[in-house]
């Protein structure tokens, strides 16, 4: 069966045979895309988190199928090196990053937030930023998430200047 | 003087029956005061023993956090009711759960999964209380019977408590003590004999 | 000690070679170092107060550098990446001594068939103390060869020339490196010259981002998980999920004629399944049915009792003065802690290519030799045959010393014809890891009359951590008496104590434990550093002057004095109670390395909440402080997460539970939202830092709450007790 879905931008028709798998595997494994990870296939640790239509999903835990005709962004869409989000700038800024195994699940996880909650406070981070993180990094990412916040609002803010 | 095992059957049933006939006073004949009374406290039961299981109650808390398993433990992550009863902002009862049960990792699914509005919280309620606020229209997101019926009967999330999926360890949850068919039953003639709540 | 006898000369000019053109235009300039064997080390010494040495391969010689023609250098790291920053600390120490800069150096894992692999392994916090002198040696060498290839090509003398940024300059004419290098055929290797002096470091003691960032935030697909062959297929083993199950047969009918499924592969010890997709190879392997022969039920309380002081083998590991009389009146605690799960969040995973009298493994590891002798010697293939191929970790923490899957995945890809690639499940990470084991203390003081203690005695008991390793051979833990893993923690270091006596009890468990980040540094500094803060309470004085009396006065020990002060003195320690915060105080010395912290906690909703916490490190010379920090606010953090909130269990023969979440961690919540570092330097050379944090967390969030309710916890992890709820 096929399924076509946008991914970071680009439209795609894949081949499933079964439309139960985990869009995980089919951003990781089909369309190559291995900046989304697995760490636990139970929707508990966040490694996996990318974007369906704006919203954060955990896709170990998200069918294929639920895929169909939507937005699917990951970590490799939010931004590159030469268009980087306002996550990734404070996440290089504050260097957050250890083992860097969890860190797309979070930066994910974060851009989400920011779209909904545009300033966070700490409680803010503390409900909605709840992937695992074993090296520890909680203490610059919660400084990172803030100046994310920062310069997405700078960045807005100087557009409409534009306009 | 020894009691005959049958008088005293008898004194406690003639007792019961007045008891039943002293609280439902529209009903006449003393005949369809026991059988209706028996059969309507049998639905109450029915319906009440699937409310209160841990498939229904875990999303009904009185605390806004949303239990898990059958020890109904706080749900992991902590996670709460947020501002419309679908968690966070970003992270949100959506962010795991879609609607349908997924098999590969055992996060539950369902319509519209949500935790019940505030108003419904059951957790620590008795039965009664559980019942009164059911039929309360400003606890029961404004209902009438009719619509409750349909809500308890018809509900994808509610009648997801027969179809509730596996654990992430793979394991079967458990179903509620009632089959669904039953349930189903019970809710009908409990309202359809005008939604009695039994006094303790 | 190590710098003495690791000068220049024993740099060995037979092993260092230099060839040109290995896939680029520029140069490899390869060699191997002669290091000193840490097992001819004093040998409790090397196993707690020295950091290990780095020890290469030296049955050959390997790439270090390579000079590209786009005059960059690649550095072939023998340790691995696996999120304590090691290739940035080593870029700096290259590029310093290289005259290149941070940009022109390129770190990448080496692979054993072309790089040089520590023969040991990339853990034990001792990669940049390791690789200081040696590395910065040969990044010497190679800018004097290269200097000596421009003079040449020049025609002007190697004495006029410059290097700056990887340009060699003089008389107004310049080379870069790789025009030096290129075409060079027969290399001069000289002595190794002088090494730069401190004051013309660019790179080494400042905080340079790491370079591993730009990928690891831009979902680079750099770990073991990510790793491909072409045409490769998926592999799963079946494994019990009770504790000591040894396989006696399988039932493979049902999972033959599954969609997907290539082969079934039954060795002597495990079963496996390869097919063409990961999702059919796991649903093949759970319809495998196996019987395991079990051990029988076991559960929580059975371990806790077999891990009982007075059980199993005992070794004094340290004694001073006299040991406590029967008619002695002392004080005496006890203490626990529970069976720790790694829970690192790349599950362990390998592909293996297995063609012929050869193979290629990649894999996150920290043991790249012992899996490629692992290998080699299943599959009866020749070692130099096997090229592992290091990704970087996805968090190592001690779990990825151990590889038996790259030997399984090998196995499989020899079977089918064609590269495997396997990985656990996290329920397989949780059920079968390679556990911090649980611990049981007991520690008994006795103050003198000036209210110092006069006497104190820890006896604890351990499962295994060194012993049963591939790491650390038996015979070593023989003659040592001690697993050298368990007891890292375990040296008393008030050592002005007249007299003072520490013990190890060895117990064997029913199931494995091993190497957890700090090894047996985090229960025993638990439990040291609860006490002292029990006796300076039961003594009336401030808990650090309490600790200052009682050290010594060795370098090591004026170093431990010096973080004590420093952390005391950053966090403004006090003893009140104010606005329902309390501090606790603790202080350790791990691989060389004194550290002290200060916790600040509260009880919010009859839990305990850490605040903040102030940490004194002193790792020696600070190649990259930036890195340091991130290394003690990681430990502050991991190690509130192991004392606050996880633990195994054992039910029924099951290790449980199985995943995160139950699997209680510390979250983003949880953290501390000020966590500050003070760098101190005791010695002109990097130390250990990767683990010595974990040492102080656990007794200094302990200690804070003894100060807030009254009550000594004694048990990891740490849960106030229904009386002490506020």
């Amino acid at each position: 069966m096929e399924i076509s879905l946008t991914v970071n931008g680009v439209l795609k028709t894949v081949a499933v045979t079964d439309v139960n798998t985990p869009l995980l595997w089919i951003v990781r494994d089909t369309l190559g895309l291995k900046g989304t990870k697995f760490g636990c296939g139970k929707a508990a640790c966040g490694a996996c988190t990318l974007h369906v239509d704006g919203e954060a999903v955990r896709s170990c835990s998200f069918p294929v199928k639920f895929a169909e005709g939507k937005e699917v962004t990951t970590i490799e869409g939010l931004g590159n090196r030469d268009n980087p989000h306002p996550v990734q700038q404070a996440w290089i800024a504050e260097i957050v990053p250890q083992c860097g195994y969890c860190q797309p699940g979070f930066m994910m996880a974060t851009a989400a937030l920011l779209n909904k909650v545009p300033n966070p406070t700490d409680e803010d981070i503390d409900k909605n930023i709840i992937n695992v993180c074993r090296c520890g990094t909680y203490y610059r990412m919660r400084k990172a998430i803030h100046k994310a916040a920062d310069l997405q609002l700078n960045r807005e803010s100087n557009e409409s200047k534009e306009l | 003087m020894k009691l005959q095992p049958i008088y005293i059957f008898l004194a406690i049933s003639v007792v019961g029956l007045l008891f039943a006939w002293a609280n439902t006073p529209k009903i006449s004949t003393y005949e369809i005061v026991a059988k209706e009374s028996q059969n309507s406290n049998d639905d109450y039961d029915k319906m009440m023993d699937v409310l209160t299981h841990p498939r229904c109650m875990n999303c009904h808390p009185s605390d806004h956090i949303p239990k898990q398993g059958d020890d109904s433990h706080p749900h992991y992550f902590g996670m709460a009711r947020g501002e419309d009863d679908h968690g966070f902002e970003a992270t949100n009862c959506n962010t795991c759960h879609q609607s349908e049960n997924n098999l590969n990792s055992g996060v539950p699914g369902a319509p519209h999964w949500a935790l019940a509005p505030a108003s419904m919280a059951w957790e620590g309620l008795t039965r009664a209380e559980i019942a009164e606020r059911l039929l309360d229209k400003s606890t029961n997101g404004n209902r009438s019977h009719k619509e409750l019926v349909e809500h308890m009967t018809e509900d994808d999330l509610v009648l997801w408590a027969w179809e509730p999926g596996i654990h992430a360890n793979g394991e079967q949850r458990t179903l509620p003590p009632v089959s669904k068919e039953d349930f189903k039953k019970a809710v009908e003639n409990w309202f359809a004999n005008g939604a009695v709540i039994p006094s303790k | 000690m190590a710098d003495k006898e690791n000068g220049s000369k024993k740099v060995s000019r037979r092993k260092f070679l230099v060839r040109g053109g290995l896939g680029t235009i520029g140069v490899v300039a390869i060699g191997a170092y002669i290091f000193r064997n840490p097992i001819r080390r004093e040998l409790l010494g090397f196993a707690n107060s020295v950091e290990a040495p780095f020890t290469d391969n030296t049955d050959r010689p390997m790439v270090w550098f390579e000079v590209t023609a786009n005059n960059e250098i690649l550095l072939h790291s023998p340790k691995m990446e696996m999120g304590q920053g090691t290739f940035t600390g080593i870029a700096q120490m290259a590029a310093d001594e290289l005259s290149v800069s941070m940009s022109q150096i390129k770190v990448v894992h080496a692979a054993s068939s072309t790089g040089n692999v520590d023969s040991f392994a990339t853990g034990g916090s001792t990669s940049i103390s390791g690789l200081w002198k040696p590395l910065r040696e040969l990044a010497a060498m190679l800018r004097v060869m290269l200097i000596k290839e421009a003079a040449l090509k020049m025609d002007i003398g190697s004495d006029e020339l410059l290097v700056k940024d990887g340009v060699i300059s003089g008389n107004g004419k310049m080379l870069t490196y790789a025009q030096a290098a290129e075409g060079v055929e027969n290399w001069e290797v000289p002595d190794v010259p002088a090494l730069k002096d401190k004051k013309d470091y660019k790179y080494i003691g400042q905080p340079v981002p790491r370079v591993d960032l730009d990928a690891k935030v831009y979902g680079d697909p750099i770990f073991g998980m990510d790793a491909e062959m072409s045409d490769m297929l998926y592999g799963a083993v079946v494994r019990p999920t009770k504790i000591g199950s040894t396989f006696v047969s399988a039932d493979t009918s049902a999972a033959e004629n599954m969609p997907g499924v290539v082969k079934i592969i039954v060795e002597e010890d495990f079963v496996g399944v390869v097919a063409s997709s990961m999702l059919e190879a796991e649903k093949a392997k759970d319809a495998i049915v196996v019987t395991w022969d079990s051990y029988n039920s076991l559960d929580t309380s059975t371990i806790k009792k077999m891990m009982t002081v007075g059980n199993g083998n005992s070794t004094t590991i340290q004694k001073n003065g006299e040991a406590f009389r029967e008619d002695d009146d002392f004080e005496s605690l006890e203490f626990r802690s529970p069976i720790g799960a790694h829970a690192q969040i790349e599950p362990n995973g390998v592909v293996a290519s297995v063609e012929g009298d050869s193979a290629i493994i990649k894999i996150s590891t920290q043991v790249v030799s012992i899996t490629r002798k692992e290998v080699a010697k299943r599959l009866n293939l020749d070692t130099e045959k096997v090229n592992i191929v290091p990704t970087y970790l996805g968090g190592g923490f001690g779990r990825r010393l151990h590889t038996p899957h790259a030997v399984q995945a090998a196995v499989m890809s020899k079977a089918v014809g064609k590269p495997v690639k396997y990985f656990f499940s996290r329920k397989e990470e949780f059920q079968h890891d390679m556990f911090r084991p649980p611990t049981h203390h007991v520690i008994k003081g006795k103050l003198n009359s000036e209210g110092y203690l006069d006497t104190l005695e820890h006896e604890f008991v351990s499962g295994d951590v060194a012993t049963d390793s591939a790491l650390i051979p038996n015979a070593l833990t023989n003659v040592l008496g001690a697993d050298v893993g368990a007891i890292r923690g375990g040296f008393i270091q008030y050592t002005a104590i007249p007299n003072f006596k520490t013990v190890y009890w060895h117990v064997v468990l029913p199931f494995a434990t091993s190497w957890w980040r700090s090894l047996g540094l985090l229960a025993n500094t638990f439990v040291m550093e609860s006490f002292i803060d029990e006796m300076a309470i039961k003594a009336s004085k401030n808990a650090v002057d309490f600790r200052l009396q009682q050290i010594g006065e060795e370098p090591i020990d004026i170093r431990l004095k010096n973080v004590i002060k420093a952390a005391a003195k950053k966090a403004n320690y006090h003893e009140e109670v104010v606005n329902g915060r309390a501090m606790g105080f603790a202080a350790s010395i791990d691989a060389n390395t004194p550290c002290a912290q200060v916790a600040e906690v509260s009880i919010v909703a009859n839990e305990i909440k850490v605040h903040k916490v102030t940490v004194a490190l002193d790792p020696g010379l600070a190649v990259n402080p930036d890195q340091i920090r991130a290394q003690c606010e990681g430990c502050v953090i991991m190690g509130m997460s192991a004392v606050l909130y996880e633990q195994m269990f054992v039910e029924d023969g099951e290790l449980i539970p199985t995943i995160y979440g139950p699997y209680q961690m510390a979250l983003m919540k949880n953290a501390p939202k000020v966590i500050d570092v003070v760098l101190l330097q005791g010695k002109d050379t990097p130390g250990a830092v990767g683990e010595p944090p974990l040492g102080p967390i656990g007794a200094a969030i302990a200690n804070a709450v003894r100060r807030l309710t009254g009550e000594r916890l004694t048990e990891l992890p740490l849960k106030i007790s229904r009386a002490s709820k506020l």
